[in-house]
């Protein structure tokens, strides 16, 4: 086994299109003002805790900007934050749910758009955990030695397809709801390199992890297909497109009778990172978890503080409440947050956590606040 | 200055030195190995003095002195396989054994600047900018120097400037490897040029001896390879502490 280097977070970015929009601006975008409609709306906004998100779309409703806007605005203050440019990156990894258009791949049109030189890329597809994804391969490759720098982002514009014309007459019960009023739209972005940054604390890239349950587990979160069982001859591509629209398969849906289950599968691969030694719970200082709603908020929490006794909320971030539900591009929109804010200190560590619904998997990375080099003194 | 051959080679060839038992002087071969050494040990305290080796020594190195170190020795690694193939073109068929060694050598050297443009840009470095660079002082001295003595009918000498070059990658290219790994936190892939010199020389400095062993070396042989040594070992450090002048 050779010898590999060590990867940093280097540069973090985010950027979350338009003004915020409360609780009561979300009629204006998304239609669905009927009073069954507004009823389950309240009642999902209650349980999820989100106050306000972004959303790419004007005061009526119509998109403001795509998907690769998003994503290239995120890494441009990624790559501002490091104080370098796209040229100086080696490799681009994208991470998203639905691009902009089929073909080609998410990263290829990124690419198209923030410039920059030639580069190696990969677009991660998935849902949630598809960014940490990203970032494993990322970081793999930093490590080998085979790329000096890497960006990796995560975007999502899910709101175009949580507007009322793709609810129009289709069955939407509560495997629509919840997500329809729970995701919104936002990106965010970190630079991976092989040094830490030259003049600030970085954070060093322990490992990355990520698990699928797909071999136990029928699909739960789902779009283009009829029902959870995937059809030869009934998804969105062989069927009539709109045959597919008008039977909902555009309309994003989740299982939500299983969603309990997904936090348990969540905690059993938690507890298996701490016997296996990968989390030394005595040395975890912070958590940074995505989840969907705060209803899972304190069902993690409490499994966390199970192992940890002495997690309390102070070292729990996440900024669901205020920056909304945005998929993959969460965990790197709270990461960017809780580093801006100061809360990470030289030699603390930190666990980011990614349950994805999909079709059940589940993503980890253990992060170390490292000081720049001339602060560290000579290794010996 | 001659040597003797172990290929047929034509009856009028020079040969005042034989074979082992009539060599120049019994303890010919030995005196020069003992010579070459002083050499080298006067090297190896000048390269402690060198700036960016005392640095990696001390563990204060820096990424961009790895950086600038690559981009310094790319620069005169690339002449490598030029002058020794110069120097095989000007073996006459009586150095036919050094002319072959040197043919073999030049052509097991020639891709060698690939792997270390490779490591270059592994560590985020412009192969164009690394490509449009120029010699350093030193860098100027040393390839100058060796062009120049390789233009010399059956140019003996280098086999001093091999022990020296040789030697540097055999016994310490991968220690400079594994520290600058150690201290900078470096892949194998962003190290391949010296990792890679401490096996290579070393096979070649293992055919070196075997040649300076052989007993075709005479006396004035033997003084103009110590000489080489010595101008090749202090070009070689100037080169270090040139970097970038």
């Amino acid at each position: 086994m050779g010898t590999t280097a060590s990867a940093y977070l280097t540069g973090f970015g985010r950027y979350l299109p338009g003004d915020p929009v409360d609780n009561d601006g979300i009629v204006a975008r998304l239609g669905g003002d009927d009073p069954v409609t507004a009823r389950i709306r309240g009642m999902i906004l209650e349980q999820n805790g989100i106050r306000q998100r972004h959303y790419a779309l004007d005061d009526d409703g119509e998109p403001t900007e795509l998907n690769e806007e998003l994503a290239v605005k995120a890494l441009r203050a990624a790559l501002d934050d490091r104080g370098i440019r796209p040229d100086d990156l080696r490799m681009l990894a994208t991470a998203t749910t639905i691009g902009d258009v089929l073909v080609p791949g998410f990263a290829s049109m990124v690419h198209g758009r923030l410039g920059g030189g030639p580069m190696q890329l990969l677009s991660a597809s998935g849902v949630c955990a598809s960014s940490l994804q990203a970032l494993d391969a990322a970081v793999s490759k930093v490590k080998l030695g085979e790329h000096p720098r890497v960006a990796v982002v995560g975007s999502e514009l899910a709101s175009r397809s949580l507007r009322q014309r793709r609810f129009d007459g289709i069955r939407a019960g509560m495997d629509s709801h919840f997500l329809r009023w729970m995701l919104s739209d936002g990106a965010g972005a970190v630079v991976v390199e092989f040094q830490p940054h030259p003049g600030r604390p970085s954070l060093r890239v322990d490992w990355v992890r990520h698990v699928s349950l797909a071999h136990e587990h029928d699909v739960c979160m789902r779009a283009g297909m009829d029902g959870i069982e995937p059809e030869i001859g009934r998804t969105w591509q062989d069927v009539r497109i709109g045959d597919a629209e008008a039977s909902g398969m555009f309309v994003l849906r989740q299982d939500v009778s299983v969603l309990d289950d997904l936090a348990g599968a969540g905690l059993r691969e938690f507890e298996q990172l701490v016997d296996i030694g990968l989390v030394d719970v005595s040395h975890l200082d912070h958590v940074v978890c995505h989840y969907s709603t705060n209803a899972f908020r304190d069902l993690a929490f409490d499994g966390l503080r199970k192992r940890i006794p002495t997690l309390d909320t102070d070292r729990w971030f996440s900024n669901l409440e205020t920056c909304g539900n945005t998929g993959a591009a969460s965990i790197f929109i709270a990461l960017e947050e809780a580093w801006r804010t100061g809360r990470f200190a030289p030699g603390e560590t930190i666990l980011l956590a990614v349950p994805e619904s999909g079709r059940f998997s589940f993503a980890f990375a253990h992060l170390t606040v490292v000081a720049p080099p001339d602060q560290q003194g000579a290794s010996t | 200055m001659t040597t003797d051959t172990t290929t047929p080679a034509p009856a009028e060839a020079e040969t005042t030195t034989t074979d082992a038992s009539g060599a120049a002087s019994p303890d010919g071969p030995a005196a020069l190995s003992d010579r070459l050494a002083d050499v080298w040990v006067e090297l190896e305290e000048r390269l402690d003095r060198v700036p960016i080796l005392r640095a990696l020594d001390e563990g204060t190195v820096t990424i961009d002195d790895y950086r600038r170190l690559l981009f310094n020795l790319r620069q005169q690694v690339v002449d490598g396989s030029p002058w020794i193939s110069r120097a095989a073109s000007n073996f006459d068929i009586d150095h036919f054994t050094l002319r072959a060694a040197a043919i073999k050598h030049a052509e097991e050297e020639h891709r060698d600047y690939l792997m270390l443009e490779r490591d270059y840009v592994a560590i985020g470095g412009s192969l164009d900018e690394l490509r449009a660079g120029r010699k350093n002082l030193g860098s100027e001295a040393l390839s100058g120097y060796m062009f120049t003595y390789a233009d010399r009918p059956n140019p003996v000498g280098l086999l001093g400037a091999m022990f020296i070059i040789e030697g540097l990658g055999a016994k310490r290219a991968a220690g400079w490897a594994a520290r600058f790994q150690e201290v900078l936190g470096l892949a194998d892939n962003q190290v391949h040029f010296m990792q890679y010199h401490q096996e290579a020389d070393g096979a070649h400095t293992g055919d070196l001896e075997a040649i300076l062993d052989s007993g075709i070396i005479d006396d004035a042989a033997a003084d103009e390879i110590v000489r080489c040594a010595e101008v090749v070992a202090r070009l070689y450090a100037l080169q270090l502490e040139e970097l970038d002048h």
